[in-house]
């Protein structure tokens, strides 16, 4: 792992949500290094997609505070690159797969501009990072699960962030589509950014991530994978019947 | 208006007042396509059909304070009635427990029965002036005069500028709520707006085409768009310009067969959509069946011509009654599939048996060989490099994996057979 900066990605404090009059978090304390694939792990319904919606102020917080990058969530917004749940869309939509990874581009080139030559270059360049190139005009409903997987990650891609927020992106994804992003968000890690990963397969965990958050409606345990990733850590977020191997799992595609 | 109403009146055989008319519809056609599609795409266009009914109790109240027809006066009393039919379907949505097509449904109904009430009342009271407000019920398209068409021009124009203007945050808002928000942008206002500008859509086209069927006008002119294009850009103006036609051909038609302009307007739209629905390439029901159809027996063909191949291998060559049998195949099948199979000059017919000629057998051996690679791709594929995200076609390994890519997994193949 890439030793942590003093400034952290994400750090969250005593955060609460509730929808109505049910809780979704109490008191959630966790924070992300800088630099670091950090995973949230939990089992159904323990919040997790709720945590990164309230983090970047997607739902409203009962209480709690949020820092992304040392600074508050309202001006820190436009340092984040949020995927959401791929179901969230209607996938029949009359869009193509370069005006959604254009999509990306419109915080910096405003609302009302041109979408410029340069600013074409990079949806190009990320399109041909997640080896969407080739599909750039197909409207996005023509596409398998993974193929629009990789389109919201060029999405997320050309918002060019510090911090990159994945809520379930491996969900319904082919096991080539999780390895090739799998190895493109490591490579952002490697570059400097911050990833953070709603995710359920704990083998990946274990084998790529650096950081992991235990959630079970409040923090289990947050830290690096190898002391928090613990069998008596899994126990307490996922019950006892969870029998969770402790030797990392071979990666599949490796 | 009148100038260009004069214009399309010396160009076209159409009275003055016809081609008022015709303008005044079209421009409801326009405004009508583009607002409805922001409702359909949201998946909100029964939200239409409650508002066009909200409108209507509107438009009475604003008669009975007013005591006159005035047009502008009328139109505000259906945009205030339409406002205060949005937010309760929003209320109720979000206070009780009752599901948005609920709410839908109480509201549309409440807002239309109490129109009727209304509409009852006045006509009782009032003297002949006041008859014609229920042309606002089935719409009617002769009344439409100078002044109406001024209003709906503003209306139509201003309402297409704010879509123009802010396009991308409403493109980025209907395909995807919670990026967007996660953007910055206002979600919860950007949708009031799509809910405020559907009401001047239904408040434009209210006295033209009804409150009852104004929602086919919302609707049909984003289906026929939707079939023949994939990107909103261009839906939006295809929308309108099917709203233009739609609106036009109704409204000329149905003032000379004096016939309520609504219904003939559905009509004609309704018409449009289900053509486009059966016959627009690519999307259209025909073509997909057309399709399908063609690769199913594509695919019946190349597995008859898989079993005469095994079944000359095995000995003399067979009748079709004994293909049919050797291969668990319907006798039909097997008699399509050999028609197919001598039409491309594969086979050639012996004494009632059917015998497979050269060409046929490297046929035969090359839809084998493409069996043979799909399985090599399920059980080495995930060893392969690709270049990009392409998926691999059974139908066609080659095409859809490259020939790279296919090379590369019959060295595979070969390493793990041998």
């Amino acid at each position: 792992m890439t030793p942590a900066n003093d400034v952290l990605a994400l750090e969250i404090d005593h955060l609460t949500v509730s929808y109505r009059d049910r809780p979704v978090l109490w008191d959630v304390d966790a924070h992300f290094p800088a630099g670091a694939l950090s995973a949230i792990v939990g089992p159904n319904g323990s919040g997790k997609s709720t945590l990164l919606k309230a983090a970047l102020g997607l739902v409203p917080a009962d209480a709690g505070r949020v820092a992304i990058l040392g600074g508050s969530s309202g001006s820190a917004r436009s340092k984040v690159a949020y995927v959401p749940q791929r179901d969230a869309v209607d996938w029949d939509f009359p869009v193509t797969v370069r005006e959604v990874v254009e999509m990306g581009r419109y915080r910096s080139v405003g609302w009302f501009r041109r979408v410029g030559r340069s600013q074409r270059a990079i949806v190009d360049d990320c399109l041909e990072r997640v080896g969407m190139a080739p599909f750039a005009g197909r409207q996005i409903g023509q596409l398998s699960g993974g193929q629009r997987q990789r389109v919201f990650i060029a999405r997320a891609l050309a918002q060019q962030t510090e911090l990159l927020v994945l809520d379930e992106p491996f969900a319904g994804v082919d096991a080539r589509t999780e390895h090739a992003i799998l190895g493109l968000l490591g490579e952002l890690r490697d570059h400097g950014r911050s990833i953070v990963i709603v995710h359920h397969d704990l083998g990946t965990v274990r084998s790529t991530f650096d950081w992991v958050l235990v959630l079970n409606v409040r923090t289990v345990a947050c830290g690096p994978i190898a002391e928090t990733l613990t069998p008596e850590n899994l126990r307490r977020a996922y019950g006892s019947d969870a029998v969770v191997a402790e030797e990392p799992e071979p990666a599949p595609w490796g | 208006m009148g100038v260009i109403a004069e214009q399309l009146s010396a160009t076209f055989p159409l009275t003055y007042s016809e081609a008022i008319v015709a303008m005044g519809a079209a421009i409801l056609g326009i405004a009508a396509g583009m607002l409805g599609a922001l409702a359909v795409l949201q998946g909100r266009s029964l939200v239409g059909d409650a508002l066009a009914h909200s409108a209507l109790p509107g438009v009475a109240v604003a008669f009975i304070v007013t005591g006159a027809k005035d047009p502008a006066s009328l139109l505000a009393g259906a945009i205030l009635a339409g406002i205060v039919g949005a937010f309760m379907i929003v209320g109720i949505e979000r206070t009780s427990r009752i599901r948005p097509d609920a709410a839908i449904g109480v509201v549309l109904s409440s807002f239309f029965a109490l129109g009727i009430v209304l509409l009852t009342y006045i006509s009782n009271t009032g003297g002949a002036q006041q008859a014609g407000l229920d042309t606002y019920l089935f719409g009617q398209a002769a009344g439409i005069v100078e002044r109406d068409v001024e209003i709906m021009a503003v209306m139509a124009g201003g309402a297409a500028l704010v879509v123009v203007a802010f396009f991308r945050i409403f493109k980025t808002v209907l395909f995807d709520r919670s990026f967007a928000s996660s953007l910055g942008v206002p979600v919860k206002i950007v949708e009031l707006a799509t809910t405020a500008l559907l009401v001047v859509a239904i408040v434009i086209g209210l006295r033209t085409v009804g409150a009852i069927l104004m929602v086919a006008m919302l609707i049909t002119p984003t289906v026929v768009a939707r079939q023949f294009t994939n990107r909103l850009v261009w839906l939006l103006p295809v929308a309108a310009l099917v709203g233009a036609t739609v609106g036009i051909t109704g409204a000329l038609a149905s003032s000379q067969a004096e016939v309520p302009t609504g219904p003939v307007i559905v009509l004609v739209g309704v018409s449009l959509a289900v053509l486009a629905i059966l016959f627009a390439p690519g999307r259209g029901v025909a073509w997909r069946a057309a399709t399908l159809a063609r690769a199913r027996r594509r695919e019946n063909t190349s597995g008859v011509l898989v079993a005469l191949e095994t079944a000359m291998h095995h000995g003399a060559p067979p009748t079709p009654r004994e293909l049919a049998l050797a291969s668990g195949r319907s006798a039909r099948s097997v008699r399509r599939g050999l028609r197919d199979l001598s039409r491309a000059g594969l086979v050639q017919r012996d004494e009632g048996r059917v015998i497979l000629n050269e060409r046929g057998a490297a046929a035969a051996h090359a839809a084998l060989e493409s069996r043979r690679l799909w399985s090599a791709w399920l059980e080495h594929g995930w060893r392969l490099d690709l270049p990009d995200a392409r998926e691999a076609d059974p139908r066609d390994l080659r095409a859809s994996l490259g020939d790279d890519a296919v090379d590369q997994l019959v060295v595979l193949e070969r390493e793990a057979t041998a």
